[in-house]
């Protein structure tokens, strides 16, 4: 385990609890291997992509693979979710901290960023994020500043083990279904698993996202004429994005490069200005980190729909 | 003066005299030309609740700063007059050689009073005016009427006269006639019909004066940069397709209204689009004198005629009508253009009456076989339009009149708002627009803000309705009423980097009078707030900012907006969203304090 800090102060951190008992699973879900590695390493890796500043909460006599996290373990061991936060936010560097459990596999970062944000909302400053998602607070997926490690001590010396006394206590931003949809429809954020059954769906649906996607672009106007065709299929990585596609689709049709797309010196390309991209006919995206899914069509159109 | 003349010519067609008056260079700061000195002219030299098609409803010509500088895309003027279609303000823009003899003619704007007792048209030069006979013009269209005008001339130097008329609607009082000059249109509003009130049948132009600008090094320097910005990618949809660009991509986004609103999207879009008409016929760019963008597209008919063809004509004589076939598209556009009516509420009105035959509404209509893709009954009924013959007569009043003789029914599928047809956007699916198009002080209006803009930027959801929509709008209005002031065509609206510093740039340059950028976003907010104390005096209601009941009645039922609606309570709420972002109280009037804060 790499437990060595960095100089940079991170603004805000990541907490991973891996200290659960597991015991329907019948062994540790933070070990539990998708693609021949631990869970827990890919959470990391997601993660790292927006934090720089990881810390994993482990049981007391958890043994875990080398990751490039601080480490901490449980004082006291199975205190639950408080216990987890508790220890994990005194050990994080930021004024505040994502909160994950380790048996998330398909983790969403635009609603991390997204709950991130709430800890002001309307002008209004938070100590907690926490969404509902089918009715319930999801306290293992929710944003907690750092001062709130006080009420959390108070909570496990009066054995009030349950998260939403916290909620009760100190101002708490709930995000409601609504919300969270915008980022990820399906709630795949909260999907978790508790059963061998559990792990064996999951592992079916993360095979089914590594897969490689089928997308279509649809060219309109100038870029169709450019293109001499309408469409154009294309065949993406899995988890492939808004950028990605373009890239291929610079491929595919080089003589959109220079009119509709421009590529920079690593050959990533974008849009050029006076265009823009709508995907499935509904949504306009402007962040080349958009994924996108099997099945999208991609709109490339003029920017300015003057008639 | 710099960039203006500082004058303008008032005529009274009634006694057949004029009169240069002065304009204080204050007032020309306060509005700058186009359609802001139209709009405030409008407001003194119109009685209070005039009759539109009366005597006494000014028809106002202006010219504006930029007009001759040899900026590109800013050979423009605007005529503002009283709108015969809705009660309220009417200012259109037409463009090219035409707003370039105004400026030569020597003054700032032409105000028309009176009417004259037999057809007339004008001779216009800076040294004064001619009333001549013009019965022998009477049912030619505009562009014969260009052609009879300079062949007619009594010396070399008038044949060299720029034209604007009215065609045979116009004369005959259709409510939605148009003003043309060189092929381009004074649209919406029907300001032909007010010339043929006045008995007016043209207006010929020919000047010598020209106007200087204060700092010719620096206007030529923005010249160039504007210059090359224009043929950069921003316009390169108007460039090499035209706005019939449009069609295809909104019918894909659920966008493309069809069959009077009925549904989206429309079977037959491919065969209609644009990059079809490129891909498939003949066809030939054109553009206005001094622009590099020449949006203008001319396709040739199955009977080898090339014609002009707008998205907004193509939509509203097309899908709007139930119409697949590009060729009678084409005929439909040609004979508009022919009769001089503004193809949107053309297309408009026709679509309604068709939903009417469908709905054994009129059966008299239904007997004559219009029905939504009868390409003859259609091109017939555009004719009886223009003449005001058979159900014409009434369709000539426009959908909202022509409803009222209907009933309820009828009126609630009428797709208007201030009596104006809506244009090829539909609200349902484009939120930010459903606002603008029901706030728009001249009626259902795609040109006097860009309101759609918002819901094409993929900053908003055009699906939903929120709060946030009022400043956007009101915002679009403001830089599209100094674009139309100033006056530069708005496809060149996206190669400013920062438009209002650099506008005031280039006005401080032209006209040697200090511009700030916040001067100028005053002066958008200024013209629309005036613009709004017109129609209040005229006698607007809060329920005048509203959109037809279909829309707020009936979800869109299919295609990838399927089940998408706008509410009453959703258009309340963006509504009371506009006021607030104007300063406007909630019933929309606006108070002392803010007319003072504005200027006015």
């Amino acid at each position: 385990m790499d437990t060595q800090a960095s100089t940079q102060s991170p603004a805000l951190s990541a907490v991973i609890l891996s200290g659960g008992k597991s015991s329907r699973m019948g062994r540790p879900k933070a070990l539990l291997p998708f693609d021949d590695k631990p869970l827990i390493a890919h959470l990391v890796e997601r993660l790292s992509q927006r934090f720089s500043d990881i810390v994993v909460v482990a049981a007391p006599d958890q043994t875990l693979p080398s990751l490039p996290v601080t480490l901490v373990h449980d004082a006291v061991a199975h205190q639950g979710p408080v216990g987890g936060i508790y220890y994990g936010l005194r050990a994080i560097r930021g004024p505040a901290a994502f909160v994950t459990s380790c048996d998330a596999p398909f983790l969403q970062l635009p609603l991390i960023d997204y709950l991130v944000s709430q800890l002001t909302h309307n002008g209004r400053g938070y100590d907690v994020v926490v969404p509902v998602w089918q009715d319930r607070l999801q306290p293992l997926h929710a944003v907690y500043r750092r001062r709130v490690i006080p009420h959390l001590q108070e909570q496990l010396a009066t054995q009030r083990l349950r998260p939403v006394y916290l909620y009760d206590t100190v101002p708490t931003r709930t995000v409601p279904a609504a919300e969270i949809k915008r980022f990820d429809p399906e709630g795949l954020s909260f999907l978790n698993m508790n059963t061998q059954e559990d792990y064996q769906a999951a592992l079916a649906h993360w095979r089914t996202l590594s897969a490689p996607i089928s997308c279509t672009v649809e060219l309109f106007g100038v870029a169709r004429l450019t293109a001499h065709t309408p469409r154009v299929p294309l065949t993406l990585a899995a988890e492939a994005t808004l950028g990605d596609a373009l890239t291929v689709l610079g491929v595919a049709c080089p003589a959109l490069l220079g009119s509709v797309l421009s590529a920079d010196d690593t050959g990533y390309t974008s849009l050029r200005n006076g265009y823009a991209c709508n995907i499935n006919g509904k949504d306009f995206v402007r962040d080349a980190h958009t994924r996108l899914r099997a099945g999208d069509s991609l709109l490339i159109l003029s920017s300015d729909a003057g008639g | 003066m710099y960039g203006f003349h500082g004058r303008l010519l008032h005529i009274d067609l009634t006694t057949q005299s004029y009169t240069w008056q002065d304009i204080a260079a204050s007032r020309l700061t306060a509005v700058l030309g186009g359609v802001g000195l139209g709009a405030a002219l409008l407001y003194d030299y119109a009685p209070a609740r005039v009759e539109p098609l009366s005597a006494e409803n000014p028809l106002i010509f202006t010219s504006a700063p930029l007009v001759g500088t040899g900026l590109t895309t800013t050979a423009k003027y605007a005529v503002v007059t009283k709108s015969p279609l809705t009660g309220f303000i009417a200012d259109s823009l037409s463009s090219s050689f035409f707003a370039l003899e105004l400026k030569r003619v020597g003054v700032d704007a032409l105000v028309i009073t009176g009417a004259a007792e037999q057809p007339t048209y004008l001779q216009i030069t800076d040294a004064g005016v001619e009333f001549r006979a013009a019965a022998h013009l009477m049912g030619l269209s505009a562009q014969d009427t260009a052609e009879r005008v300079r062949y007619t001339v009594r010396t070399e130097e008038e044949a060299e006269v720029r034209v604007a008329a009215i065609g045979r609607a116009g004369e005959n009082l259709v409510r939605f006639a148009t003003l043309s000059n060189e092929g381009r249109h004074a649209g919406r509003g029907g300001v032909g019909a007010v010339f043929g009130a006045k008995k007016l049948k043209a207006v010929a132009l020919r000047g010598q004066r020209r106007v200087a600008v204060a700092d010719t090094e620096a206007v030529e320097k923005i010249a160039v940069t504007l210059r090359e910005r224009s043929v950069g990618p921003h316009t390169a949809k108007y460039r090499e397709i035209g706005t019939v660009a449009n069609l295809a991509v909104f019918d894909r986004l659920g966008s493309l209204p069809t069959y009077n609103f009925q549904n989206v999207p429309f079977a037959q879009a491919e065969a209609l689009s644009g990059e079809s008409f490129i891909t498939n016929g003949f066809s030939q760019t054109h553009g206005c004198a001094a622009c590099t963008i020449r949006c203008e597209r001319l396709f040739q008919s199955l009977s080898g005629e090339a014609q002009r063809l707008e998205y907004e004509t193509l939509f509203a004589l097309g899908p709007m009508c139930g119409i697949e076939e590009p060729d009678a598209v084409l005929q439909a556009a040609r004979l508009c253009d022919q009769y001089g009516l503004d193809t949107i509420s053309t297309g408009g009105t026709i679509a309604w009456a068709a939903e009417c035959a469908d709905k054994g509404l009129w059966p008299e209509l239904r007997a004559t076989g219009l029905s939504f893709g009868n390409a003859e009954a259609i091109l017939a009924l555009i004719a009886d339009i223009a003449h005001r013959r058979g159900a014409g007569a009434l369709l000539a009043e426009g959908s909202r009149q022509a409803a009222t003789h209907l009933g309820v029914e009828a009126e609630g599928f009428a797709m208007q708002v201030k009596g104006m047809e809506l244009p090829g956007y539909e609200p349902r699916s484009l939120k930010t627009m459903a606002l603008g198009l029901a706030v728009s002080p001249r009626g259902a209006c795609h040109n006097r803000s860009g309101a759609y803009e918002a819901d094409f930027s993929g900053h908003v959801d055009r699906l939903q309705a929120d709060a946030g929509r009022g400043a956007l709008v009101a915002a679009s209005e403001d830089f599209s009423a100094v674009l139309d002031s100033l006056i530069v065509c708005k496809f060149l609206r996206k190669c400013f980097d920062d438009f209002y510093a650099e506008a005031a740039q280039l006005m401080s340059a032209v006209t040697g009078w200090e511009y700030t950028a916040a001067d100028l976003r005053q002066v958008g907010e200024r013209i629309n707030t005036l613009k709004k104390l017109f129609n209040l005096r005229e006698g607007w209601q809060p329920e005048d900012d509203w959109l037809p009941p279909r829309l707020l009645e009936e979800p869109l039922s299919s295609g990838v907006v399927q089940g998408v609606s706008l509410t009453p309570d959703e258009l309340r709420l963006m509504i009371q969203s506009y006021y607030a972002a104007r300063g406007w109280n909630e019933q929309g009037l606006v108070g002392e304090e803010k007319k003072r804060a504005v200027g006015l």
